[in-house]
């Protein structure tokens, strides 16, 4: 009966490995067919039924299909537990296995199976659980080198510009913080060069911002190239800064500064594009001790301005003089608005005086600052600035307004009321609604329209716009009077006036000043005879004559000699408040 | 649990896996204390629990061995899990040797678990990647590199679904992997579902995989169905696992046990 069992073909399996297959199916996932598991367990089966009948006695196959089941996976305890049960219930009447022995040798060969079994289930489960653990411990090392790649990619982010890879400005910052902490450094010298590209903004707008990165690449690259050894970093836009430590002066931070130009100077190819630029550089450069990083910054920062102001492609180093006095005029000029908030602003008055009967025709309006701190200020220390800040605009309209404010409060004791001229400044006569303005001030404060002069220079009327030209007539119309100031200074061409709506001349005081000298002298003389044709020129054009800077009675006289028609300056009185001139009038 | 890409996963293995779980279902040793811990206390809430992870695992096989010999070599397994018996590539290659399998997982252990089994096979690749970031694994360079896209692909998102939320937009994110792939590709899903299974179950179950990092989404066989828009059903539909053509009839009784409700489809044009 053993034969029938040893010689049956696995591929068909009997009633046993059936009943097997069905017993196990389910203890464990399998990754077998059903048939492909019956095929096994027939297989199992037979070599169990082999070494029951075998001669002598051997467990070891037992051992084995023990260790070749959990191979297989059919690896649970459930898995044994059924096995067990389905070879000593069936295994031997299914197979009609006899022998003297055979129950004892069953036991046995059981056992072995079962030993078998639960040794290789233990070694499986001991390699499994080592498989996962160092699963972990890869899975740490690998996060672990991830932790440091994105920190390592952060901390390249927080400190380096994308697009040209140069240091930012944080990392500069604290390369020159530390440059300038360093113990023992105190007595070294340090410089900075601001360097800034021309006209950058062109390239960007007519070419495009990815022709401007690609510039500002290469650009990058060659400071990088040019100044190795200094550490060269990108501000932001086309702003780049260079530190040099350990400098034995200006010399050496001024030959950084030429070879970062002739860097940048070379021609560019650019997207097919050539391109030349040049840059502007400010230098700043001293002593480590008692400098702070936002010093130096900021000095270099201040020099690179005026490089830019200088027509750009130089290198300008820093100076405290120049520096401090452009810091005052700053704060000059922020202390405008609130000034005028606070009425810090008031205003004198300056005679204009008849030259043919000594009548006071008009006064001049001229604006002071009285200081907190600096004390009373002249229109020169800081109506330049208002002109350069745009302030002009709400200083000048204040003045104006005040100006018509008093004049109209003003009568005429015996005589004409004076009429007030007030300056206006060239962008006060380009900006629209200049025309409205003097309206609404005329119609709120009722001073009558004759009584206001409007003095400009001829630069403003050197414009090719038509606004200013238009503003003045609109003015000239409203019935104002229209003064042109400051007369030979400039231009001087009195073809233009003929077809403007002008009144009168300011003849301006250096041609007056030449009537000093005496009569006889032949300079004196010259002026003179300029000015003498000038006022005829004026009175053939409609226009009357104003001469500024009269200081003397002599200039007064040889003036009205030549027909000038009415004098400023001292001889006639110096600016003062506008009751004390009325009063000195009445 | 959405963590911030710049900021590396942690590796606590205080925290039950849902992938070290259902190795423990299974049969595994690939697992901890909290691992077991976890599956205990979901074998104790619904005592299928490995049964249901077996007859998943079974469903795998066989819709495995049937795209094989449906003539598909390229497989995207998607939330492959611990590699132990029965993989992907195993089962293909048994019937088509030269097939290519891109593994990909969320799970950091499980995804060097499976490189050190595939070390040194090149027609396999492992990637760690989400599920919820179709267009990474798409783009990935290992992915492209094994796969390629103009032939049909058998994308597996097998016991998977039920760890992507509504609010992820599962319908999207199979959209987009769908309208990656060639005519002739397929997709198999297999997820939880609580048809028949009573409210209480269903909230124990939760409770437990609450402790992981993967609640569940347990869905209806109507949900399940809209998954394949796109895709024709091949026989029998979506069914449960174990009636999705079982080797043998009686394989098929009490399929309901298993929970598990899943289908194949293909992308025909
Ligand atoms: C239950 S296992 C399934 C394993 C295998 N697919 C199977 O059916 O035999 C689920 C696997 O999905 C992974 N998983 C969960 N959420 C995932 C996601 N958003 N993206 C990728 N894999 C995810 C888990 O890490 C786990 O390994």
């Amino acid at each position: 009966m053993a034969e029938s069992a040893a010689l049956r073909s696995p591929s068909r399996p009997g009633t046993f490995a059936r009943a097997w297959a069905k017993a196990v199916g389910g203890t464990s996932f399998l990754p077998l067919t059903h048939a492909q598991l019956e095929a096994l367990l027939q297989r199992l089966a037979d070599q169990l039924a082999a070494a029951l009948l075998a001669e002598p006695f051997d467990l070891r196959p037992g051992h084995r299909v023990g260790a070749e089941l959990v191979a297989n996976h059919i690896a649970s305890a459930e898995g044994l537990g059924r096995t067990v049960e389905v070879v000593q219930l069936r295994l031997l009447r299914d197979l009609g296995l006899v022998g003297d022995d055979v129950e004892d040798r069953m036991a046995r060969l059981l056992a072995a199976v079962a030993t078998g079994y639960a040794r290789a289930l233990r070694d499986r489960t001991l390699d499994e659980q080592e498989s996962i653990r160092r699963a972990v411990m890869m899975a740490r090392t690998q996060a672990e080198r991830a932790l440091r790649e994105s920190e390592a990619r952060f901390r390249r982010q927080a400190t380096h510009d994308s697009l040209t890879e140069l240091p930012n400005r944080a990392l500069f910052t604290e390369r020159l913080t530390d440059a300038l902490n360093e113990p023992g450094r105190g007595a070294q010298r340090i410089g900075l060069c601001f360097v800034d590209l021309d006209r950058f903004k062109v390239v960007n707008d007519s070419l495009g911002h990815q022709v401007g990165d690609r510039l500002l690449i290469t650009v990058a690259d060659r400071l990088r190239r040019a100044l190795d050894g200094h550490l060269v970093a990108r501000l932001g836009g086309d702003e780049f800064v260079i530190l040099v430590e350990r400098t034995g002066g200006t010399d050496d931070v001024v030959a950084v500064a030429e070879a970062a130009l002739a860097a940048v100077r070379e021609p560019a190819l650019v997207d097919g594009h050539e391109l030349v630029v040049t840059a502007s550089i400010g230098i700043a450069e001293r002593q480590v001790a008692g400098t702070t990083p936002s010093d130096l910054m900021r000095a270099a920062d201040s020099t690179l301005h005026w490089a830019k102001a200088a027509g750009g492609a130089r290198w300008e180093i820093f100076d405290a003089e120049r520096n401090r006095r452009e810091l005052a005029r700053y704060a000059l000029s922020a202390a405008i608005p609130p000034a005028l908030e606070r009425g810090e602003f008031y205003l004198d008055y300056q005679p204009l005086t008849s030259l043919r009967d000594g009548s006071l025709l008009g006064v001049e309006a001229l604006v002071r600052w009285r200081h907190p701190e600096l004390g009373v200020l002249r229109p020169g220390s800081f109506i330049g600035l208002a002109e350069e800040t745009g302030l002009i605009v709400p200083l000048g309209g204040w003045v104006l307004a005040e100006a018509c404010r008093e004049a109209e409060g003003w009568s005429a004791r015996g005589g004409r009321t004076p009429f007030v001229s007030v300056n206006l400044a060239v962008r006060q006569v380009h900006r629209p609604g200049l025309v409205q303005e003097v309206h609404g001030l005329l119609e709120r404060t009722g001073l009558p329209p004759d009584r206001l002069q409007l003095e400009i220079t001829e630069s403003t009327m050197m414009s090719t716009t038509e606004e200013p030209v238009r503003a003045l007539r609109g003015l000239a119309d409203l019935g104002v009077r229209i003064a042109i100031d400051d007369f030979g200074t400039g231009y001087s061409n009195l073809a233009y006036l003929r077809d403007l709506p002008v009144t009168e001349l300011k003849v301006a005081g250096e041609f007056v000043a030449g009537l000093r000298a005496p009569a006889a002298d032949p300079g004196s003389r010259t002026d003179e005879r300029i000015l003498a044709s000038l006022v005829s020129l004026a009175h053939a054009l409609g226009l009357t004559v104003t001469a500024e800077g009269v200081e003397t009675a002599g200039q007064a006289e040889r003036l009205r000699a030549i027909g000038c028609d009415a004098g400023q300056g001292w001889h006639f009185g110096r600016p003062a408040p506008a009751d004390r001139i009325l009063e000195r009038v009445g | 649990m959405q963590r911030p890409d710049w900021a590396p996963e942690t590796i606590d293995i205080e925290r039950p896996s849902v992938a070290r779980m259902y190795d423990y279902y299974l049969g595994g040793s690939h697992n901890f204390a909290a691992d077991r811990a976890a599956a205990q206390a979901m074998v104790a809430a619904v005592p299928e629990a490995p049964l249901m992870a077996q007859a998943n695992r079974a469903f795998l096989r066989r819709a495995v061995q049937f795209l094989t010999e449906a003539g598909v070599r390229q497989f995207l397994d998607i939330g492959s899990g611990i590699p132990t018996v029965g993989n992907v590539h195993e089962i293909a290659r048994r019937t088509a040797p030269g097939s290519r399998v891109v593994y990909v997982d969320v799970d950091p252990v499980a995804v060097a678990h499976s490189r050190e089994i595939l070390a040194g096979d090149d027609h396999s690749v492992v990637v760690q990647e989400d599920l919820r970031h179709p267009e990474r694994i798409l783009a990935h360079p290992d992915v492209r590199g094994l796969l390629d896209l103009d032939e049909p692909v058998a994308v597996l998102v097998v016991a998977v679904l039920h760890f992507i939320s509504d609010d992820d937009r599962p319908a999207e994110i199979l959209g987009n992997l769908r309208d990656a792939l060639a005519p002739g590709s397929h997709l198999v899903i297999s997820q939880a579902s609580d048809e028949g299974r009573d409210v209480e179950e269903r909230g124990e179950a939760q409770r437990v995989y609450r402790r992981t990092d993967n609640p569940l989404w347990i869905r209806s066989r109507a949900e399940l169905t809209a998954f394949f828009d796109g895709f024709e059903l091949v026989e029998p539909g979506v069914v449960w696992v174990p009636q999705w053509r079982p080797e043998a009839p009686e394989n098929a009784e009490d399929a309901e046990r298993a929970v598990f409700l899943g289908g194949v489809g293909r992308l025909g044009g």
